[in-house]
């Protein structure tokens, strides 16, 4: 039994790939009556969920230029990235697909929760945006939380691409991109399509989908006069987004590039996954880094010389369909490339001292087309991934710095002279006081360093779902936010920016709680624990007008109960109930009778003050 | 982040990322059409969403008696009607902003004109964003149109994207013009198009040639744009074309080796250039590189090339509208190794140059020097985060500083106290860390005016809060030590002749962030600093003038100063009763408390002699 190595200790059977692809196109023979075909053999390890394509302009682009909208996060809530608190994009028509006919689809529901086999799901074309989307939810929906089960697996055969770079992102950070192979037959033109805006290709795009229809009954197999402009089209965009993202990639500073993308309309969609290229003349090259995979996209599809643009535009086409019999070529001598290390990529196609090592890439990279400018490309990718990692060695070497001890000690002393950190900081009376000031001030700039790198995604995509980073954020959160706070009402900037919480929240802190909310599965909002003293400041603000207690009940109310809750939980420090808190301060001079009835009365160190 | 700098050579990728656009060839095909349709003129068309100007490439300069080529004005004096406002701010020690007398005049008199004004009010309302576009003289009114949309678009908050075009265009202006748009972050927003061996964009670095060749020029040019079957009725002797091939190749060559020490010459690139050959393009912005290379191309050309490479932008531009068809071809087979190399020889080659040794290696040097230069700003900019982290502490002593004179038993306030201070280590101290929290903030208003910090370096939270902060914090001391030192007397008072740069610098920064629209809280309590850091030059002010007004008795001189003070009194109160004061204003001893006393001390003893004297306060009842 063979099988394809698509990944450091990743195989996968070939027969089970065969399988798929054919499973893929069956599914859209039957496709009008049913939206998936389920395939359970006896004997194998898993079960198969096929998905059909759809073959209209409709069911490609809908309002935006490229056809994008914003995920639906109820369904996905993990594709987004967690500290910026952007959402993923995707294709509006394929997730309104999946949607309508998969998700809200009972059977379909019931058949991937009990299964308790490997389940793979497949789709050729626009089928695969489907599945793709269907394996997502189902990582959502019932892997996350059955770490035991074993994990799904999706097999795209010329798919679109489906998603933009914060949807590759989401999938890298959970881990879960080495779950999607996608094929990619070198000239087949339906991956590339979505580079290229709706309008460009708008007098072309009908009649090619005609042809590309399996369903169809075309009158001969001759592609239509079309193919030629559509291929230009698609191509001229996907050099156009290629050469943008490598101008990116290589660390382009001039600042008419900017200017530039105000002035042209660029595709969002970007690569996911492991991309497994089929040269034509089977061979494999396989490559998992998204950028170098655009890049690929763009080159592998242009041209070696002006002469055969009608013949590779025919053929752009005419591989949609050509995945079955290329496959079984290609696992029958198994020739396959996988591309790591991309930053040390020879550049030169000849040269004759080249290891065999170095032959072989060179051999498939050759097939593939690569020029020169575009092994740079890839170069280019490769080093960005290493720069990435760069970043986040150098940030764990400020760990040590980060570590805090200063602030901890800090709090302690406080303690034990009779007033809480946040109190003693906020009034600043002693050198220690000041020297935590000077602490809190370096710790920020940290931080922010981090969050600035965060933004411009220069750190690994895994980085937000490492365990010892939440950790470690969450503490500091904890531990340094007060001060923030204390320092915030110390200035009084309240009245310049309008309250804490809402407006002078710095994102070093709004980040690390939706780490931990993320981590734990928590509603947004619910690790608001470090605002506990900007919470009391607020209320302690509007109490004290003119208008008294009533109005503003519900709101101590919820106070008292979060305040409850977090002491149990440990999450909030005693200090808060020091004799002379601002916390304590404010309580004692509510009314009597709320007091009594309070929630928190009875906690230790509120017994001493109730009457 | 930190010291590693990207290891590619990128001018020829940003080169096919234009191409691979529209813009190149549509601008250029409206070039064309007003070259031939509408001489001496303009026109616009709509695309998508784009709006489209191009001016024609045929345009008669000034008065054709008088060679007034390479005359240069000081734009803010021929700017009556401020169309380039944002182009006035001078900056000491800097010559001041000069723009090409002729071109201007053109410029001025088509944007006059009721067709210009119409159309491009019609274009404004109808685009998301507008490309100016010219060819030739074309080019360089294009520039000065598009420095005055974007000043204009500044001056009312503007969405409107505005990118110039040029192909083969004279320079508009000095050096001083070209500091000026990158330090308005416009650099981004020209793109010049020169071809190879085009002696037109060159020419205004060698003083007047001849002027008869010169015309003969311009006329063999104009008539061929027009229709290229014209050219042949002005074709220009041989010896005069090797003539100006020389003086220009001759002149450029001493300013190129100048480099940017000396800058010898009276116009300066702008922007960034995109150099094509028959074999592709790159694009480079830095200013010194742009000018050498202008001169090493040139010298790959002949007295024939460089009068007819003007000509052909038509073909450049298709052809480097098409690369991106196909795959490149590299010829050469010794590729090199690294990958900065690599793209190094794609660039040479793109130039046509790889296999000329003696062009190709200078040309090398200046894209290792154009892409230093534009690394800078990205690592100056986390360079100085860490500093700003190491200055802090710097300011946070100052803060301290301030609390403990708020609350002192003198009940001065920081500022009298700072002003005041005797020679004790707290004061030195204070005064020690005000100047290096200066010398680092003029440090960032440096880098940022060579163009060293990012461009959206001013609009980054980070930095326009804590200028403010800064500001806010330690402006007062340096008001006080203004005072203090009696620079008032020797050269004015603070607020006209004292204020540093750095301050109207970090005021536009806070004016000009990002805020939301309910900023209108009302404060509860006193600020903690002085919402207007100015306050105190203002007391020193108003405390001159009521020194003044017991000695002055001419009485068109006090009404003047009453008004001040009765102004004064009124802007001090709005901002005590909107608590926008700190604590240390309202201080018993304070500067402004004390002139608050006088005040309403010298108010009282005036009512008692001069019946009149409502009359000056405007009817304000007087206790």
């Amino acid at each position: 039994m063979a099988s394809l190595k698509v990944g450091e200790n990743r195989e996968i059977n070939t027969d089970l790939i065969q399988k798929a692809y054919s499973l893929a196109v069956k599914a859209h023979n039957k496709s009008s009556q049913k939206s998936y075909i389920l395939e359970k053999t006896g004997g194998s390890s898993y079960v198969i969920f096929s998905f059909p394509g759809y073959w209209s302009e409709n069911d490609w682009y809908d309002g935006e230029p490229f056809g994008e909208t914003k995920i639906n996060l109820d369904l996905f809530p993990s594709l987004r990235s967690i500290g910026i608190d952007e959402h993923a994009k995707v294709n509006k028509v394929f997730l309104q697909r999946f949607v309508d006919k998969i998700s809200r689809n009972q059977d379909f529901r019931k058949e991937a929760k009990n299964e308790k086999k490997q389940i793979v799901f497949t789709g050729h074309s626009t089928g695969g945006s489907v599945s793709t989307l269907a394996t997502i939810w189902f990582l959502e929906k019932y892997w996350r939380s059955d770490a035991s089960a074993t994990s799904p697996l999706c097999l795209t055969f010329g798919c679109p691409l489906t998603g933009n770079h914060i949807f590759s992102h989401a999938l890298r950070r959970e881990q879960w991109a080495p779950y999607f192979i996608h094929f990619v037959m070198r000239y087949d033109i339906v991956p590339r399509i979505l580079l290229a805006p709706i309008s460009s290709i708008k007098h072309e795009f009908q009649p090619i989908l005609q042809f590309l229809n399996p369903k169809s009954t075309r009158a001969s197999t001759n592609t239509p006069p079309e193919a030629s402009n559509f291929y230009t089209n698609v191509m001229k965009n996907a050099s156009s987004m290629a050469s943008h993202a490598a101008c990116s990639l290589m660390g382009n500073t001039n600042l008419l590039l900017e200017t530039m993308t105000n002035f042209t309309t660029l595709s969002p969609y970007k690569p996911f996954g492991t991309f497994v290229f089929c040269t034509g003349n089977r061979k494999l090259v396989i490559l998992s880094n998204p950028d170098a995979i655009l890049q690929l996209l763009s080159y592998s599809f242009q041209l070696d010389n002006e002469a055969e643009c009608l013949d590779v535009a025919q053929r752009s086409l005419q591989q949609h369909f050509s995945y079955g019999n290329e496959l079984k070529d290609c696992f029958n001598k198994l020739d396959a490339l996988l591309l790591e290390s991309l930053e040390k990529l020879p550049l030169s196609a000849d040269s004759t001292t080249a290891s065999s090592d170095i032959t072989t890439i060179n051999a498939a990279l050759k097939d593939l087309g690569l020029s020169i400018r575009a092994r740079l490309c890839l170069c280019a990718a490769g080093e960005l991934e290493k720069r990435k990692i760069g970043n986040k060695n150098s940030i764990d070497l400020k760990k040590a710095d980060i570590a805090m001890k200063y602030l901890e000690d800090y709090k302690l002393s406080c303690g034990r002279q009779g007033l809480g950190c946040y109190d003693a900081f906020k009034i600043q009376k002693s050198t220690e006081d000041f020297e935590a000031n000077v602490k809190r001030l370096e710790l920020a700039g940290i931080w922010d360093e981090i969050i600035e790198m965060l933004k411009r995604y220069d750190l690994p995509d895994a980085f937000e779902g490492e365990k010892k980073w939440i950790d470690l954020g969450t503490k500091y959160r904890r531990l340094v936010e007060p001060l923030d706070i204390a320092n915030f009402y110390r200035h009084l900037k309240n009245d310049v920016t309008g309250p804490y919480t809402e407006k002078g929240r710095p994102n070093r802190y709004k980040c690390t709680q939706r780490w931990l909310e993320h981590a734990q599965r928590m509603p947004a909002g619910s690790c608001g624990e470090s605002c506990f003293w900007a919470d009391v400041e607020e209320l302690r603000i509007k109490n004290s007008s003119k208008e008294g207690f009533a109005p503003f009940k519900d709101k101590v109310l919820q106070l008292e109960e979060q305040a409850k809750k977090w002491i149990n939980d440990k999450v909030l420090d005693k200090d808060v109930l020091m004799e002379n808190s601002t916390f304590m301060v404010w309580w004692k001079k509510q009314p009597e009778t709320h007091k009594l009835a309070s929630c928190i009365k009875d906690i230790e160190g509120f017994k001493i003050t109730s009457v | 982040m930190g010291t590693e700098t990207s290891s590619f050579e990128t001018s020829e990728m940003l080169a096919t990322f234009l191409a691979s656009t529209p813009l190149l060839s549509e601008s250029w095909r409206l070039c064309n059409i007003s070259n031939t349709s509408t001489p001496r003129g303009f026109l616009a068309e709509q695309i998508g969403d784009v709006g489209y100007i191009a001016f024609s490439g045929i345009q008669t300069v000034g008065n054709s008696e008088e060679p007034s080529c390479r005359n240069l004005v000081p734009l803010m004096e021929s700017d009556g009607n401020a169309l380039f406002i944002a182009l006035h701010r001078l900056n000491e020690g800097e010559e001041p902003v000069m723009v090409h007398a002729g071109l201007l005049q053109l410029f001025l008199s088509m944007h006059s004109s009721t067709s210009f004004q119409n159309q491009m009010l019609a274009l404004k309302e109808k685009s998301k964003s507008i490309v100016i576009t010219g060819h030739s003289l074309g080019g360089t009114i294009a520039t000065l149109c598009t420095l005055w949309l974007l000043s204009y678009f500044q001056s009312i908050s503007s969405p409107l994207q505005v990118l110039c075009i040029t192909f083969g265009s004279p320079m508009l202006g000095n050096e001083s013009l070209s500091k000026a748009v990158l330090r308005e972050r416009w650099g981004g927003n020209f793109c010049n198009v020169v071809s190879k061996h085009d002696i037109m964009p060159r020419m205004l670095f060698a003083p007047q040639a001849s002027f008869t060749q010169l015309h003969f020029l311009l006329q063999y040019w104009h008539l061929s744009m027009n229709c290229p079957r014209f050219g042949m009725l002005a074709q220009l002797h041989d010896e005069d074309k090797a003539e100006i091939f020389r003086l220009v190749l001759c002149h450029l060559e001493v300013i190129a080796q100048a480099g940017e020490e000396v800058a010898k010459s009276l116009f300066w690139p702008l922007g960034s250039y995109l150099f094509c050959s028959e074999e592709g393009a790159i694009c480079v912005d830095n200013a010194v590189s742009v000018i050498k290379m202008m001169h090493l191309l040139l010298m790959t050309g002949c007295p024939y090339s460089c009068v007819e490479d003007h000509l052909k932008y038509g073909d450049y531009v298709e052809k480097v509208s098409l690369q991106y068809l196909n795959q490149e071809s590299f010829m050469q087979a010794d590729i090199p190794e690294s990958s900065y190399e690599s793209g190094v020889a794609i660039s040479l080659q793109s130039l046509g140059i790889y296999s000329q040794e003696t062009v190709a290696r200078p040309v090398k040097d200046c894209l290792k020097t154009a892409r230093r230069m534009g690394l800078r700003p990205n690592l100056n900019a986390a360079k100085l985060a860490v500093s700003l982290a190491k200055i802090n502490p710097y300011r946070a002593q100052i803060e301290w500083y301030k609390a403990s004179c708020d609350e002192s038993d003198d009940h001065m306030g920081y500022y009298d106290c700072f002003k005041l201070r005797d020679n004790s280590k707290k004061g030195a101290k204070v005064n020690m860390n005000r100047h290096k929290l200066a010398s680092f903030w003029n440090n960032v208003i440096k880098m940022l005016d060579n163009n060293e910090l990012p461009y959206d370096f001013n609009r980054r939270a980070k930095w326009v809060n804590t200028s403010q902060f800064y500001k806010l914090l330690v402006e007062p001391l340096d008001i006080a030590e203004y005072y203090r030192t009696g620079m008032h007397r020797d050269k004015g008072h603070y607020l006209k002749h004292g204020r540093e740069r750095r301050y109207e610098i970090f005021d536009r920064w806070w004016r000009e962030r990002k805020v939301s629209v309910d900023e209108n809280n009302k404060r509860s309590k006193l600020a903690s600093l002085t919402q207007d850091s100015c306050f105190w030059a203002r007391v020193e002010e108003a405390r001159e003038w009521l020194d003044n007004i017991r000695s002055e008795s001419d009485p068109r001189k006090l009404a003047f100063l009453w008004e001040n003070i009765n102004a004064f009194e009124k802007y001090a109160r709005k901002l005590v009763d909107n608590m926008e004061v700190s604590r240390d204003v309202l201080l018993k001893n304070s500067s402004y408390n004390l002139w608050v006393e006088e005040w309403s001390k010298l108010k009282s003893q005036l009512k008692k002699f001069s019946p009149q004297f409502p009359d000056y306060v405007n009817g304000e009842v007087v206790p």
